[in-house]
């Protein structure tokens, strides 16, 4: 205790106190959030289908190293005693547009069966995911259930790593780019993709496709970096706790509306001003009111009032 | 420096003209001659005043434009994203204001920006003036004014944020009539005649319209004009200091001083109102999309000053909800009521009536204009910041899914911490203000009795350490001499007379309860009698 | 910005001798070189000791300083006109601020150049009452708030003497009659409100729903069929009766669409939980799983709290979560309340399959849409 006395006088006593409470706070605050890895959000997916291109026996590999652990060597599962799933849940009738989208978004392979996880570097090569949907197609989905990857809707721009020499590259990118603008200009309905979006998407993921919260310290993520193709195979596969939207229910032309809706409004800027707050909204807007304007105000007071010299 | 005595002519010519007509001279010498103290808290109120004058100015531009209107159209504008779409008259006119009127996005933005810095500039007014006891004889009124003001600002700011008829503005139309229909009886009527019908009708945003820049402005403005009457009657209160006492204020004249001062002060807030809304996007209705009832997003939220709403209809729970068995049954929705009313008014209700308790509690009837310092009322200054905190827990639990999402926290478990807060957060409030208001009045004592601690250590012959205590300039030694001692009429009356014969009005119900009130409102406060003010250097013997 | 240096230097000396939380000190001790120079020469309006004259130098500095201040609003105040016409309306062609990028440098350049007025005119101005102007500490008596004893009771002797001669108090029945004829008037303005919308009545209890009302996917128009659901083992999706009114873009009012929109939920046979085996309502014979077709089950979308679209849906805990309160519903028990402020369940609709196969209504919901009201058991 002497040693506190002897300090608590000392200029910065009241700055190393607030660090400490804020050190304390921390603390509390990372023992009540569920643990997860946070990663870079980028990734890179499948290219268009080559069968010739693809090696099913080395997905066969992967799929028994990364997959099997959990999924079992069939796609199965695992169970306990009382049937409840362990660690992974069958995958024989998910189709490969779930075996795309959890695995090129990087969710698949997961460290951590328990919790969600969140977008990351995809962990394999764009080869290795083909051979491995091959090898699911293949050998694990039963009867081609459940939805195939949309190969026609643009997915992730090519990666300058792929490419030999720069100019096969910008090739890429402008035949890429063309297709995408080609897919958000095809649709031409704003009212239904806004429809759509806002009456079956934006009550988790937001108006501005910025995220949200949901129960038992899950979320439904930004949709910020999500690709067009991507946004479609989690409408058809209903990844985590997201419902599926199969094209029987919303067609593929609808979810063009859709998913252009939702990708030209977060490309637009931002009219009022180059400090959009992440598009947060009126949380955001009352902070700033109080931090920096009314803060800002008050200081202006100060100035006007600071008293000059002694005799003040 | 000029000596000009005499006024040119053509001013003089002017002054002449309107004095012939009002007899003003006098009073307009007097008014020109009026103090106002020279604290820095004392211009939050303009703040507010600035922020309305803003908000009255960018608001007619708005008008100019914007057609109260519910009508269905088809958006052809010249936004391109939405054309197409099928819309409110009243939010395409605002897409027109966005976008086809120069700067119309801007005066949007200000008028939004400037009506988030106007309620909160009036809650650290109020917050300076509960706190330093302003509220006190002759004051009280004007205080009620205040209150007053706050209450018909945040309805004001409601029915604005309400007008463009964008999706998170239409949401917050359908909570309030949610909240009406919940009204026992009557709900169903009053939602029916609002809203001209059902939800949400034809008629709502007209209405509203009206409200919004007709009624609720002029009272508004009403009410500012008397609240600035008076206050300008009665003037400013001041912090203790040599010289301020309740009959004499000091501070810098009308004019020319204050006058610059103020006006400077105006084109601050303007500006830093203007600042924010070139640079930080505010309430982008374009990007939201228009309103309709079906559709809702994540992260919903009003405005900051209906956070606290928003947060008790988020954490007060179904339970206590019940339907009373006469027919077919009716519920008594408490889980929409009681954070709907009860929690409002409550705050509102304590708010407007603890002037009236203070006095009650104090017997104090004396004009008071030397402002208290929050320590020397270590009651008050605890009781708010306890309601603060209530405040502040409510306002947080509005965004708790914001929070939840932004810190990984699982969204049940906000609502259980909230609920937990909301009672817990004032009593430790209370009890923590309470203690260090009390410390520092013992300090207070302290420096005053033994000089401040000058940080010098001095080693005596004999070889002991000690630290030099200084005298305090005069003008603090007054403050910290002058502190008023807390008394209460209520325990000045002896219990029982000389003859033993109980005081009559100490043994009535509201007798006792003012007793044991005094005495909770007084107990713990310092006493400073006898305590001589420091006088130079104590030496070794006089006992350190 | 020299000024704030000085102000700091100053502020520092203060300081030094100033109880932590007390106004810092003001009055008197005026500076011996400023006060013997104002008192020789003073012939300002306030008394000599209570005016503080700057030094010259502070003052010829003050001078220059508060006019660069203004020069700079001068600049940005013509830089607010020229950016107006820099940036044409959509009208006048481009580039146009209809275009979120130009609107967006329009802002910034409006706005930037106006603030730098303001604040340039706001900081001139303080730099003058700071450096310029003397610094001003008067003394001013308070007003003595009450009156004198005899300005009240001449007040009070007047006012009675007045009112006992008008007769207002001495004759009670134009007293009485005057006040009964305020009366109505004065229920005048609330009786002039009746017309302000209809009576409730059973329009909050009813939506349009009918026997054999197909349904759309909101935003198409597109009648759904069961098997359109086949490949959602979990899927979810909000949904309108096929009305087609006149006169609305999308054959349906905003208010039919408040009432009557709905969720449409696909839940896996083994997940139903035994409350859908519960009556729909007292005393029907009608359960919730009767009024489920195929796996599919239609709830209201509208939060019985206080109305916001309950349409957060998790599929893996069958939870439906209102974003605005967090109103949590069971969706495989009867959309009964699991977490959060609502009264009540969901309201249910009971469907089935038409002819073709589209899915309909089979009436209408089983207790009123929207936020709990007084009578809607009634």
């Amino acid at each position: 205790m002497k040693w506190i006395t002897a300090r608590r006088r000392h200029p910065l006593a009241g700055y190393v106190v607030v660090i400490l409470a804020l050190a304390l706070f921390g603390v509390g605050f990372a023992a009540l959030a569920p643990t997860s890895d946070e990663a870079r959000a980028q990734t890179l997916s499948a290219e268009a289908p080559s069968p010739e291109d693809v090696d099913a026996a080395n997905g066969k590999t992967i799929f028994d190293q990364t997959c099997a652990s959990c999924h079992n060597y069939d796609g199965s599962g695992t169970y306990d005693e009382d049937g409840n799933v362990t660690n992974g849940p069958d995958i024989r009738e998910v189709g490969s547009a779930s075996v795309n989208f959890q695995v090129s978004t990087g969710r698949m392979p997961s460290m951590d069966p328990e919790n969600q996880m969140p977008r990351r570097d995809m962990v394999m090569s764009e080869q290795d995911l083909a051979d491995l949907i091959a090898y699911y197609d293949e050998s694990i989905r039963i009867d081609g259930a459940g939805a195939d990857i949309p190969y026609d809707v643009p997915g992730t721009a090519p990666q300058a790593s792929d490419f030999e020499d720069e100019d096969a590259y910008q090739a890429a990118v402008e035949e890429y780019e063309a297709e995408y603008d080609a897919y958000i200009e095809g649709a031409d309905d704003v009212d239904m993709g806004m429809k759509l979006y806002l009456t079956n998407c934006a009550h988790c993921h937001s108006w501005s496709g910025g995220g949200g919260a949901l129960t038992d310290g899950r979320w439904a993520p930004q949709i910020h970096e999500s690709t067009p193709r991507e946004i479609y195979e989690a409408m058809v596969s209903g990844p985590g706790a997201m419902p599926m939207f199969s094209d029987g229910v919303i067609s593929p032309e609808e979810k063009q509306e859709l998913i252009s809706y939702v990708k030209t409004l977060q490309a637009e800027p931002d009219a009022g001003g180059i400090f959009a707050l992440e598009r947060v909204g009126q949380v955001a807007e009352g902070f700033i009111g109080w931090t920096i304007g009314l803060s800002l105000i008050i200081a202006c007071a100060i100035w006007i009032t600071a008293k000059q010299r002694a005799h003040d | 420096m000029s000596k000009t005595t005499q006024a040119p002519k053509a001013l003089r010519g002017v002054g002449n003209y309107i004095d012939d007509r009002f007899h003003l001279a006098k009073t307009g010498e007097k008014n020109l001659r009026k103090v106002f103290p020279n604290h820095w808290s004392f211009m939050l109120g303009e703040i507010a005043l600035y922020s309305f004058i803003i908000l009255l100015l960018s608001g007619v531009f708005l008008t100019l434009w914007f057609k109260p209107s519910m009508m269905e159209v088809v958006y052809d504008g010249s936004y391109e994203r939405l054309q197409g779409v099928p819309m409110s008259e009243a939010f395409a006119s605002t897409l027109h204001i966005n976008f086809d009127v120069r700067g119309g996005l801007l005066m949007r933005q200000i008028h939004h920006w400037a009506a988030l810095i106007f309620v909160a500039s009036l809650v650290v007014h109020m917050l300076r003036v509960f706190f330093t006891g302003a509220f006190r004889k002759p004051r009280e009124i004007n205080w009620l004014i205040g209150i007053a003001i706050f209450t018909l600002a945040m309805v004001e700011g409601l029915f604005g944020y309400s007008l463009p008829d964008d999706l998170p503005s239409g949401m917050g139309v359908r909570i309030l009539q949610g909240v009406m229909l919940a009204l026992p009886l009557v709900g169903s009527y009053i939602s029916m005649f609002l809203f001209g019908g059902e939800f949400p009708g034809e008629d709502i945003i007209t209405r509203l319209y009206m409200l919004h820049i007709l009624l609720i402005p002029a009272l508004l403005l009403a009410l500012i004009v008397a609240h600035f009457m008076i206050l300008w009657h009665q003037k400013h209160t001041q912090y203790p200091g040599q010289q301020r006492t309740d009959k004499t204020v000091v501070g810098t004249p009308m004019f020319p001083a204050f006058a610059v001062k103020a006006g400077g002060f105006f084109f601050f807030t303007f500006a830093v109102t203007a600042g924010l809304s070139a640079f930080v996007q505010i309430n982008p209705i374009h990007l939201f999309g228009p309103f309709t009832p079906t559709s809702i997003t994540s992260g919903l939220q009003p405005d900051w000053y209906m956070g606290f709403m928003e947060g008790s209809l988020r954490i007060f729970p179904n339970t206590l909800d019940f339907t009373i068995p006469i027919g077919d049954g009716y519920p008594i929705v408490t889980a929409v009521l009681v954070p709907g009313l009860v929690i409002p008014g409550l705050i509102f209700g304590a708010l407007a009536l603890w002037p009236f308790i203070e006095q009650w509690i104090t017997g104090d009837k004396r004009a008071r204009n030397v402002a208290d310092r929050p320590r020397n009322a270590p009651t008050r200054t605890a009781l708010g910041v306890a309601g603060i905190t209530f405040y502040g827990v409510l306002w947080l639990a509005g965004s708790n899914d914001v929070l939840s999402e932004t810190f990984s926290i699982d969204l049940y478990l906000t609502t259980y911490i909230f609920r937990v807060l909301a009672i817990a957060g004032p009593i430790v409030g209370y009890i923590i203000t309470k203690r260090i208001c009390l410390g520092l009045q013992r300090r207070d004592r302290e420096t005053l009795e033994h000089g401040y601690e000058s940080g010098i250590i001095q080693q005596l012959p004999s070889g002991e350490f000690i630290e030099v205590h200084k005298e305090s300039s005069a003008e603090s030694t007054h403050v910290l001499k002058e502190k008023p001692a807390l008394t209460s009429t209520a325990l000045e009356e002896p219990e029982t007379d000389d003859k033993g014969v109980e005081n009559p009005d100490a043994r009535k119900g509201m007798g006792k309860l003012r007793r044991s009130l005094a005495h909770w409102y007084t107990k713990d406060d310092v006493s400073f009698e006898g305590v001589e003010p420091f006088r130079g250097h104590h030496t070794q013997d006089e006992g350190h | 910005m020299t000024e704030k240096n000085t102000n700091d230097k100053n502020e520092a000396g203060a300081d030094d001798e100033r109880v932590v939380g007390t106004p810092t000190d003001t009055t008197e001790v005026v500076s011996e070189k400023t006060s013997a120079h104002s008192e020789s020469e003073h012939d300002g309006p306030y008394l000599a000791s209570e005016t503080h004259h700057r030094p010259e130098e502070q003052q010829r500095r003050g001078e220059k300083l508060a006019a660069l201040w203004f020069i700079i609003a001068l600049l940005g105040g013509i830089g607010f006109l020229v950016s107006y016409f820099l940036f044409p309306p959509n009208a006048a062609g481009e580039p146009s601020i209809a275009d979120p990028q130009i609107g967006q440098f329009s802002n910034m350049l409006l706005g930037g150049t106006l603030t730098l007025a303001m604040f340039g005119i706001g900081a001139g101005m303080t730099v003058w009452a700071r450096n310029v102007m003397p610094h001003y500490e008067v003394a001013s008596p308070y007003d003595e708030l009450p009156s004198s004893e005899e300005e009240k009771s001449s007040f009070s002797e007047f006012f009675m003497k007045s009112a006992d001669e008008s007769g207002f108090t001495k004759r009670p029945l134009m007293r009485r009659t005057l006040i009964a004829a305020m009366l109505p008037l004065g229920l005048a303005p609330v009786v002039l409100l009746r017309d302000t919308g209809p009576l409730p009545g059973d329009q909050l209890k009813e939506t349009r729903w009918v026997d054999g009302m197909r349904m759309y996917v909101e935003g198409t128009h597109r009648y759904l069929r069961a098997e359109d659901l086949e490949n959602d083992p979990y899927g979810m999706i909000s949904a309108l009766p096929a009305l087609d009114d006149e006169g609305y873009p999308h054959g349906i009012s905003l208010v039919d669409q408040a009432k009557s929109v709905i969720l449409l939920i696909k839940v896996p046979e083994e997940d139903w939980k035994p409350g859908m085996d519960e009556p729909v309502r007292e005393g029907s014979d009608e359960t919730h799983m009767n009024w489920t077709h195929q796996g599919i089950v239609a709830y209201s979308k509208i939060c019985t709290h206080v109305g916001c679209p309950a349409a957060l849906y998790e599929r893996t805990t069958h939870r439906i979560l209102c974003p605005c309160h967090q109103s949590t519903f069971d969706a495989t028990d009867a959309a009964k309340v699991v977490f959060g402020p609502a009264h009540r369940a969901l309201p249910q609709l009971p469907i089935g399959v038409d002819d073709e196969g589209y899915l309909v209504a089979r009436g209408d919901f089983n207790e009123p849409t929207g936020p709990t009201f007084w009578e809607y058991r009634g």
